[in-house]
This record gives C-alpha cells, sequence and structure tokens, in this order.
C-alpha cells in the first residue's frame, strides 16, 4: 500500500502544483461540458426545470465513494492517511443555508463561477470579486462569530461509524435514493417537455 | 444551439466522480474551491494595508509565511479555468456575454452576481468550504459534514426560489 502518493512522499510540493493543475483541468472540463457553468441549468434544480445538478452531483458522489472503498478495502488505499472533510454541525448547517441562498442568487457557486467565466461570462467575473469580498468580509467580523464557528465539531465524523454499520450499507443506501431520486426527475422532466 | 451541445449529467458526473476519485489516490485530500478566494482576499488585504491585514486572526493561516498563492487549491482552479476554457472552445459554447436572465437588466444582473457572490464567499468560510470541498468532497467520504452541507444547500435553494420566483425563471 503506497496511497495516498503525496502522504507517501511519491513527490514533492512542486510536483503537487503540477497535479492540482492536471486535476484541476478534468475538473473544469467535466462541470462545463456537463452544462455546469451556465447560471440557468445550476440554478434550474431550485425551479424544478433542470436537473442537471443533483444527477450530475450525486452521480460523482456515488462513483467517487464507492472507488474509495473499494481501494481502501483492497489495500490499495491507506485510509488513515486520507483527509476527512471535518464535521461542525451547527456553522455546517447555518453556512449551507446561508450557501443556498448565495447560490442562487449569483447563478453560481465558487467553482462553477470560474468553469463560467471560463466560457465568457463576464457576470460570473463579478461574482468571483463578490467572493474575494465575502471572505474579507468574514475575517473582519471573525472575533464575533468566532464562538459559533468552532461550535458543534465532531473531527472526522462519517456516516457508517456514527450509525455503527459498514460503508457499504450507507453507500448502498445511498444509491437507492439517488436512484428513485433520478428515476422521479426523468419522469418530472419528460411530462414537462 | 448551446443546450444540446452539453454532455449528459450522468456523464459528467461520472467524469467528476473520477477526478475526485483521483484526487483522493495521488493527493490523499479532496477537490475544492472557495478557500482559493479567501486566499486571494488575504494576499490582496495584505498589499493594501499589511497593518490591517495583519491584524485579522482569520487570515492568518494563511499569512503566515511563505507565498500564500502557492497553494494546491489555487492551482487546481488555474487548471478548472483551462479544463473549462477548452470544453467551451471545443464544444462550441464559449460566447463573451452577461448572462442573466431574459427580463432582467444589466445593472441589476451585476447587482445580484455581486451580493451573491458576498453571500457564498462568506457562507463558504462559515461551513469550512463549499460545494467542492464540503458537498462533493465530503459526500463521497460520507462525512456528516458533506450531508448537512448539500441538504441545507438545497432546503435553502427551495425556499429562496419559491420566494423569488422572478429571480431566474
Amino acid at each position: 500500500m503506497n496511497a495516498p502518493l503525496y502522504e507517501y512522499g511519491l513527490f514533492g510540493e512542486g510536483t503537487g502544483l503540477i497535479v492540482a493543475v492536471v486535476i484541476g483541468f478534468f475538473f473544469g472540463l467535466f462541470l462545463e461540458r456537463g452544462g455546469l457553468g451556465n447560471p440557468h441549468k445550476l440554478t434550474g434544480v431550485f425551479y424544478l426545470t433542470d436537473f442537471a445538478v443533483p444527477k450530475a452531483m450525486f452521480t460523482a458522489i456515488l462513483v467517487a465513494s464507492s472507488g474509495l472503498y473499494l481501494l481502501g478495502d483492497l489495500k490499495l488505499l491507506d485510509m488513515t492517511r486520507l483527509w476527512i472533510v471535518p464535521t461542525f454541525f451547527w456553522p455546517q448547517l447555518v453556512g449551507g443555508a446561508l450557501f443556498g441562498l448565495g447560490y442562487l442568487v449569483a447563478g453560481y457557486c465558487p467553482g462553477t463561477a470560474v468553469a463560467a467565466l471560463a466560457s465568457g461570462r463576464l457576470d460570473a467575473l463579478v461574482t468571483m470579486v463578490g467572493m474575494v469580498a465575502g471572505s474579507l468580509l468574514f475575517a473582519v467580523v471573525y472575533p464575533a462569530v468566532e464562538n459559533f464557528y468552532q461550535t458543534s465539531g465532531m473531527g472526522a465524523a462519517t456516516l457508517p461509524d456514527l450509525l455503527g454499520v459498514s460503508h457499504w450499507a450507507v453507500l448502498a443506501f445511498v444509491v437507492v435514493m439517488a436512484a428513485g431520486m433520478f428515476y422521479s426527475m426523468e419522469r418530472y422532466e419528460r411530462k414537462a417537455r | 444551439m448551446e443546450k444540446n451541445s452539453f454532455w449528459s449529467p450522468y456523464v459528467s458526473g461520472i467524469g467528476l466522480g473520477l477526478t475526485l476519485l483521483a484526487t483522493f489516490y495521488v493527493i490523499g485530500k479532496g477537490l475544492g474551491a472557495s478557500s482559493a478566494f479567501s486566499i486571494v482576499s488575504a494576499v490582496a488585504a495584505q498589499k493594501i494595508d499589511p497593518e490591517y491585514a495583519g491584524s485579522l486572526k482569520y487570515f492568518s493561516r494563511y499569512l503566515g509565511g511563505g507565498s500564500p498563492l502557492r497553494d494546491w487549491i489555487v492551482f487546481e482552479l488555474i487548471g478548472l479555468f483551462i479544463g473549462a476554457l477548452t470544453g467551451a472552445l471545443a464544444g462550441r459554447s464559449f460566447g463573451l456575454k452577461l448572462d442573466r436572465p431574459s427580463h432582467m437588466t444589466g445593472g441589476m444582473r451585476i447587482f445580484t452576481a455581486l451580493t451573491g457572490g458576498v453571500l457564498l464567499g462568506f457562507a463558504a468560510r462559515l461551513a469550512r468550504g463549499c460545494t467542492s470541498g464540503v458537498a462533493l468532497t465530503g459526500g463521497a467520504q460520507m462525512a456528516l459534514a458533506g450531508w448537512v452541507f448539500v441538504m441545507a444547500m438545497f432546503v435553502s435553494g427551495f425556499i429562496f426560489a419559491a420566494l423569488f420566483r422572478r429571480l431566474w425563471s
């Protein structure tokens, strides 16, 4: 077992930055080609007119998740060296809700704004300027929100750990849920057309 | 014309999932986006008023030493831009424009793009990431963070879309 490759010192920081550009390239290519640089498609989900975002998003989650668990179980990837997104329940609930509003108003999220600018959308550049300003605003008011920002920290909490079940059981549940969702979306889109 | 040139979102999703999986395997972290804007914000603040930027506790994580822009996420976003540009040119969907709903004036679109951006920038810091770093990465790791964020984002988007019906439709 020698993966994650960077964690096992197979390459240094400089090479890591080149890898970042290559990975970003595919990230941007798939976002743009999926129509996720288009604010009408990006916000369509909230108006039940276009479900490209949840379809692409949950497909991506399922592919990456099954691949990750497979690599982990086959001992091809050391899961203990993988950085897990830390949970801070309340800040992420409130932050997620505020983010949903920002996404609706702007028509973009941070990554898709960059993809949108690359396809010639100048309004996405305005959104990017707004995100820089919003980050500054957060830094300025940070002393007032720091307590809240640090509440309900749960570390690397994952659903399999919390529920005490196998990761494949959780994945199977998400697959069934996503399949049901995809089916309803396809039906709904066909009816609306 | 543009609408039909896109790939199926399922195909795009498989591509995104494999890209994320490759990131796990090669780097040991996931994808991200929003922190690059926070880094740019910290660097810009430091250029304009070093003393004030230095007094901001939250920015100290970026301005501690070395060159803050030499960061994995910053380079990933440069790649994202090149990849999306390649896709837009190859798919002939590139076009300089201010993209907005047909009923919206240009000035109003600049206003929504900017205020939406400010909200996104602030919210992503509070949530410790965005759709890439928390929702997609955390979701694939079955991290509670990812699923809390995804649910909150969609519920909020649906509620506010019902309140602002004329924003995009």
